[in-house]
C-alpha cells in the first residue's frame, strides 16, 4: 500500500551464516529461503577460472544447506480457527447477499445483527480455545479477545452510530462484556461465609460502581449494612444516592436535555455529601461517593480495578459527561489514555487501535489492525462490513482496487494455500467485483489435483465460472495423467470434457492401435454412448464408427454393417493406417448373402476407388 | 551451495540445484521431506531450475555451467534425461518455460550472450531457434511474458491454436533490458530498456491480472530495482520507475502468483515485499 509508512517487520532466518546470502523462491502461499553465495556466473569465464574452484567452495561439511520453509500464516492450520473460518465464511456470503434498496433504518439492524454474528462467532472460538488450555494457545486466545474488543467497539461506534445518550450506555455495555474477571470475583465472595468480611468485598463493590452496575453495588452493600447496624444510615443514603442516579432511556419520552437536567440535580445532591462529611466515618462509602461525584484522583487511584486506559475512560464518561457526544470522544479518550497510562509506558498496538476508534479514523483503524495481525481476517471481514454500511471512502491502491477488495483479496488467497479451506476462498474471490476473476483464475490452477474426485470438484467451479481456459488446463492434465497410466477410456473422457480435438485424436489413435495389436476394444462403454461428442474430432469419429461396424458385424446385420463400411470408406475420415484393415474388413462381407446387391457393387467401386487414390497419393 | 530451489506448480514438490553439480527432487506433500531423486548429468554447479507446466507431466530443466541444459522428465515413476542441449559456449544461466498455452518451450540464457529457444515438437524432437548475441558479454535471466490473445476476446474456435505473440524478456551484461518478440516464426528484438548502470542480474514479467498494462521488474548489480510498466496493448512504450535503491547487489526479483507482491534479494541479504 501506498500509505504503508512503517518499518515492515522483519522475519529472522535462524542459521543463515554469515557471508552467505539469502535466496528464495516463491511456492504456494509460502516462501522458500537457502542460503547461497551468489557469484556472477559469467565471472567464471572472464577469469578462466577452472571448474575446480566451485569444488573447493563446497567441499564437503562447508556450508550445510538448508532450506527453510517460510509460512505467513500459520493460523490456517489449526484446527480450531478453521471453525471461525467456515462460519465466517457463511456470514459472508449472507452478507453479501443483503438487497440494495432496502431502507437504511432495516438495514443498519440487519448490519448490526451481523455484526454481533460474527462477533458470536469469535467468542465460540475463545471458548474453545480456552478449553483446550495449552500454553501456546494463551496467546492465540489473548488475540481473539482483543479482536473481539476492537469490533465490538467499532459495531458500537460505527456500525450501531449511537448518537449521545445511548452512545453511553453502548459503552458501559462494551466495557462490562470485556471485564469478566469482576463476575468471578463477586461469585467467590458470595459463596464465602460471610460475604461482607471477605478481603475482596469492597473492590467487588467498588468494580460494581465503576461499571455503573448500581443493582448488583447495592445488593452488595445490603450485606455490609446489616454487619453494621451503627452505620445504618450512611448506608441508607448511599443506597439511596445509588438508587437516584438517572440512566438514560433511549426508548422513554425523555429528551436529552431533560435527562441532562436530572443528571446534574444527582450529581449536585451526591456533591452536597461530600461537602457535608455525610460518608467521612466510613472510609469505604467515602471512595464511592467521590467515585460518583467523577472525582479523577480517586478513579485513578483504583487503576488496578480499572484495568485498562478505556474503561477509565468510559467510568469518567459515566459519572462526568453521560451526555458525551460522538465527536467528542476522541478528546476524553486522549487524555483518558494519558492520564492513565505510566509516563515510561509506551501505548501498545492494541491502545493505538483503539483510540483511532474513538477518533472515529476507520481508515487508521483498519490499517494499525492489518499491521498488528498476522492474518487479514479481521480487517478483511470487518472492512467487508463498513463498506456495505457505505462507512468506507474509496481508497486507491496502486494497482487499482478499492481497500475492501484488496483485503478480501489478500485473505482469499491466503486460504487458497490450505487442503479444504481453498473452497471457502472461491466464494470471496467471487464477491470481489474487479480483480476477484482473475485471482481465482491464478490461483484455482495450483490446486493439486491429487483425485480425480478433487479435480472435479475444481472443474465444477471453473465450469460454473466460465473459467474456459482453466477447465482446458485442467482437463489436459488429468488427460495426460490417464494416459501415462494407460487409462485410455479416463484420458477420452477428459479430452471430450477439454474439448481437446487434438488430444482426443491421438486417444483414438491410441486405441484403434491397440485394436490392431489385440483384436479388441477397450473401454467399450464409454464409446459406445458418447453421442454426439463423437463429433470431437474426426479420428474420433472414425473409431466410434469402426466399433458400431463391428457391433453389427457381430450381431449379423451385414447390411447395415455393409453400408456403414462404406461410408466410411468414401469419407475419408479413415487414417490411411487403417485402409489395409477397412479393405480386410470389408472381404468377408463380399461373400454374404445378405448384402445387397448394389452394396456389392458400391464395396467394388469403393474398394477401386480407394486403391485408384492411394496410388495417387 | 544450493543455488536455486524451486516449488513445482502444487507447491508439493521441491527441485533443487547446487554446485555438487546435482539437481535434486524432493517431495514435500504434508510437511514432508522425502528425497525422490538425485539427478546427475551436469558436469559443473548447476545454476537453475525450472518446472514445466503439470499437463506436460512432470518435466525439469536445468541449467549449468558446464554450459549444458538439462530437461528431465519422470516416466513410470523414474526421472530421466528428456533432452541435452549444449549449443552454448559457455555457462548457460537461467531457464525459463513459456506459458503452457505455447506448448512446450524454454529460454536459455548463457554467458556467451546467446538465447536458444527450444520447442518440443513431438516424439523427442526439439526445435531450436538461437538468437546470438543477445546481450554483449552474456546473458543472465530470462522471462516469459504471459500468454496474451491480442486484439479481441472472442473465444477462438475449439480445437484452433489462437495467434498468441509470444514474447519475452531477457537481462545482460551490458546493463541492458531487452524484450524480444516472435515474428513470422524469426525472434527480433522488441525493445531496448536502458536504466541500469552496471550488469543486470535478473528481470521477471509480471503475471496478468487482465489489464492492458505490462509490468517487468528488473535488478541489478547497481543497487537498482527498476519496475517496467507498459500501458498500451501494442507494447511499444515503456516507462521505468525505481522501485529502490539497495546497498549491495541485487540478485534476484520474483513476483507472487497474483503480481502483486515483488520479492527482491539482495547482498545485504534481506528479502524484501513490496505490494
Amino acid at each position: 500500500m501506498e500509505e504503508l509508512d512503517v518499518e515492515p517487520a522483519i522475519t529472522n532466518i535462524p542459521a543463515a551464516s554469515d557471508g552467505k546470502h539469502l535466496g528464495f523462491a516463491w511456492g504456494p502461499g509460502d516462501i522458500l529461503a537457502y542460503e547461497t553465495l551468489y557469484m556472477a556466473p559469467g565471472m567464471c569465464r572472464h577469469q578462466h577460472k577452472p571448474l575446480s574452484m566451485f569444488s573447493h567452495s563446497c567441499a564437503k561439511g562447508s556450508g550445510c544447506s538448508f532450506i527453510h520453509e517460510v509460512r505467513k500464516d500459520e493460523d490456517i492450520y489449526s484446527p480450531i480457527l478453521r471453525k471461525l473460518f467456515n462460519e465466517s465464511h457463511h456470514i459472508f456470503v449472507g452478507l453479501q447477499t443483503i438487497r440494495e434498496d432496502l431502507p437504511s433504518k432495516n438495514k443498519k439492524t440487519q448490519f448490526v445483527s451481523i455484526s454481533k454474528n460474527y462477533r458470536s462467532v469469535i467468542r465460540a472460538c475463545m471458548e474453545e480455545l480456552q478449553q483446550v488450555a495449552a500454553s501456546v494457545l494463551v496467546l492465540q486466545v489473548s488475540i481473539l479477545l482483543a479482536i473481539e474488543l476492537i469490533w465490538n467497539l467499532c459495531e458500537v461506534l460505527f456500525i450501531d452510530a449511537a448518537p449521545a445518550g445511548p452512545l453511553l450506555l453502548h459503552l458501559l455495555d462494551w466495557v462490562r462484556l470485556h471485564k469478566g474477571d469482576v463476575d468471578e470475583k463477586a461469585r467467590e465472595v458470595l459463596q464465602s461465609e460471610s460475604p461482607a468480611e471477605h478481603h475482596d468485598y469492597w473492590d467487588v463493590v467498588v468494580s460494581y460502581v465503576l461499571q455503573g452496575r448500581f443493582e448488583e453495588a447495592r445488593q452488595m452493600l445490603v450485606k455490609q449494612a446489616t454487619l453494621q447496624p451503627a452505620a445504618r444510615n450512611m448506608y441508607k443514603l448511599m443506597d439511596t444516592l445509588l438508587s437516584k442516579m438517572p440512566f438514560y432511556n433511549p426508548g422513554g419520552t425523555q429528551t436529552l436535555t431533560e435527562f441532562d437536567v436530572k443528571w446534574r440535580h444527582w450529581h449536585e445532591e451526591v456533591d452536597r455529601c461530600l461537602q457535608d462529611n455525610s460518608f467521612a466515618s466510613n472510609q469505604h462509602l467515602e471512595i464511592i461517593c467521590k467515585i460518583l461525584v467523577g472525582d479523577e484522583d480517586t478513579l485513578l487511584e483504583h487503576k488496578e480495578l480499572l484495568s485498562t486506559w478505556y474503561h477509565f475512560l468510559v467510568t469518567r464518561l459515566l459519572f462526568c459527561h453521560p451526555t458525551v457526544k460522538p465527536t467528542e470522544l476522541h478528546y476524553y479518550a486522549q487524555s483518558c489514555m494519558t492520564m492513565f497510562l505510566d509516563l515510561r509506558s509506551v501505548p501498545e498496538p492494541l491502545d493505538s487501535i483503539l483510540l483511532a476508534a474513538f477518533e472515529f479514523d476507520i481508515h487508521q483503524v483498519i490499517k494499525d489492525c492489518s499491521i498488528a495481525l498476522n492474518n487479514w481476517w479481521f480487517v478483511a471481514h470487518l472492512t467487508d462490513l463498513l463498506d456495505h454500511c457505505k462507512l468506507l471512502q474509496s481508497h486507491n491502491l496502486h494497482f487499482g482496487s478499492n481497500l475492501r477488495e484488496f483485503l478480501l483479496l489478500e485473505y482469499a488467497s491466503g486460504l487458497f494455500t490450505h487442503h479444504s479451506l481453498w473452497q471457502l476462498a472461491v466464494d470471496y474471490f467471487d464477491n470481489c467485483p474487479e480483480f476477484g476473476h482473475v485471482y481465482l483464475e491464478l490461483q484455482i490452477e495450483r490446486v493439486p489435483l491429487d483425485t480425480e474426485r478433487k479435480a472435479l470438484k475444481v472443474l465444477r467451479i471453473c465450469e460454473q465460472r466460465q473459467m474456459s481456459e482453466q477447465v482446458r488446463s485442467i482437463c489436459k492434465i488429468m488427460a495426460m495423467r490417464a494416459l501415462r497410466n494407460n487409462r485410455l477410456g479416463s484420458a477420452l473422457s477428459w479430452s471430450i470434457r477439454a474439448k481437446d480435438a487434438a488430444f482426443a485424436t491421438l486417444i483414438s489413435e491410441r486405441f484403434l492401435q491397440d485394436y490392431c495389436a489385440r483384436g479388441t476394444f477397450s473401454d467399450l462403454d464409454l464409446i459406445d454412448n458418447l453421442g454426439p461428442a463423437m463429433l470431437l474430432s474426426d479420428r474420433l469419429t472414425f473409431l466410434v464408427k469402426y466399433r458400431e461396424f463391428h457391433k453389427l458385424y457381430e450381431e449379423n446385420r451385414f447390411s447395415e454393417a455393409a453400408k456403414l463400411l462404406l461410408s466410411l470408406i468414401t469419407a475419408k475420415i479413415a487414417p490411411r493406417s487403417f485402409w489395409m484393415t477397412l479393405l480386410t474388413d470389408a472381404l468377408p462381407l463380399l461373400e454374404q448373402k445378405e448384402v445387397s446387391h448394389s452394396a456389392h457393387c458400391a464395396l467394388h467401386c469403393g474398394f477401386g476407388h480407394d486403391l485408384c487414390f492411394s496410388k495417387h497419393t | 551451495m544450493v543455488h536455486d530451489a524451486q516449488m513445482d506448480y502444487y507447491g508439493t514438490r521441491l527441485a533443487t540445484c547446487s554446485s555438487d553439480r546435482t539437481v535434486k527432487i524432493f517431495d514435500v506433500k504434508n510437511g514432508g521431506q522425502i528425497l525422490v531423486a538425485d539427478l546427475r548429468g551436469h558436469e559443473g554447479p548447476v545454476w537453475q531450475v525450472a518446472w514445466a507446466h503439470p499437463m506436460f507431466g512432470n518435466i525439469l530443466a536445468s541449467c549449468s555451467y558446464d554450459r549444458k541444459v538439462i530437461i528431465w522428465k519422470e516416466e513410470n515413476g523414474a526421472w530421466d534425461k528428456m533432452y541435452e542441449y549444449c549449443g552454448h559456449e559457455s555457462s548457460v544461466n537461467s531457464v525459463c518455460w513459456g506459458p503452457y498455452d505455447f506448448g512446450l518451450i524454454l529460454a536459455c540464457g548463457s554467458s556467451d550472450g546467446a538465447i536458444s529457444l527450444l520447442t518440443f515438437t513431438g516424439d523427442q524432437q526439439w526445435d531450436v531457434k538461437k538468437i546470438s548475441n543477445a546481450h554483449t558479454i552474456g546473458c543472465n535471466a530470462v522471462s516469459w511474458a504471459p500468454a496474451v490473445v491480442p486484439g479481441s476476446l472472442i473465444d477462438q474456435p475449439s480445437g484452433q491454436k489462437p495467434n498468441y505473440i509470444k514474447r519475452f524478456v531477457s537481462g545482460g551484461c551490458d546493463n541492458l533490458v531487452k524484450l524480444w518478440k516472435e515474428e513470422d516464426g524469426q525472434w527480433k528484438e522488441d525493445q531496448k530498456l536502458e536504466a541500469h548502470s552496471d550488469w543486470v542480474r535478473d528481470v521477471g514479467w509480471a503475471p496478468s491480472i487482465g489489464l492492458p498494462t505490462s509490468t517487468i521488474a528488473s535488478c541489478s548489480q547497481d543497487g537498482r530495482v527498476f519496475i517496467w510498466t507498459c500501458d498500451d496493448p501494442a507494447g511499444n512504450t515503456w516507462t521505468a520507475k525505481l522501485l529502490h535503491k539497495f546497498s549491495d547487489v541485487v540478485w534476484h526479483v520474483s513476483w507472487s502468483i497474483t503480481g502483486n507482491i515483488l520479492a527482491v534479494s539482495g547482498g545485504d541479504n534481506k528479502v524484501a515485499y513490496t505490494l
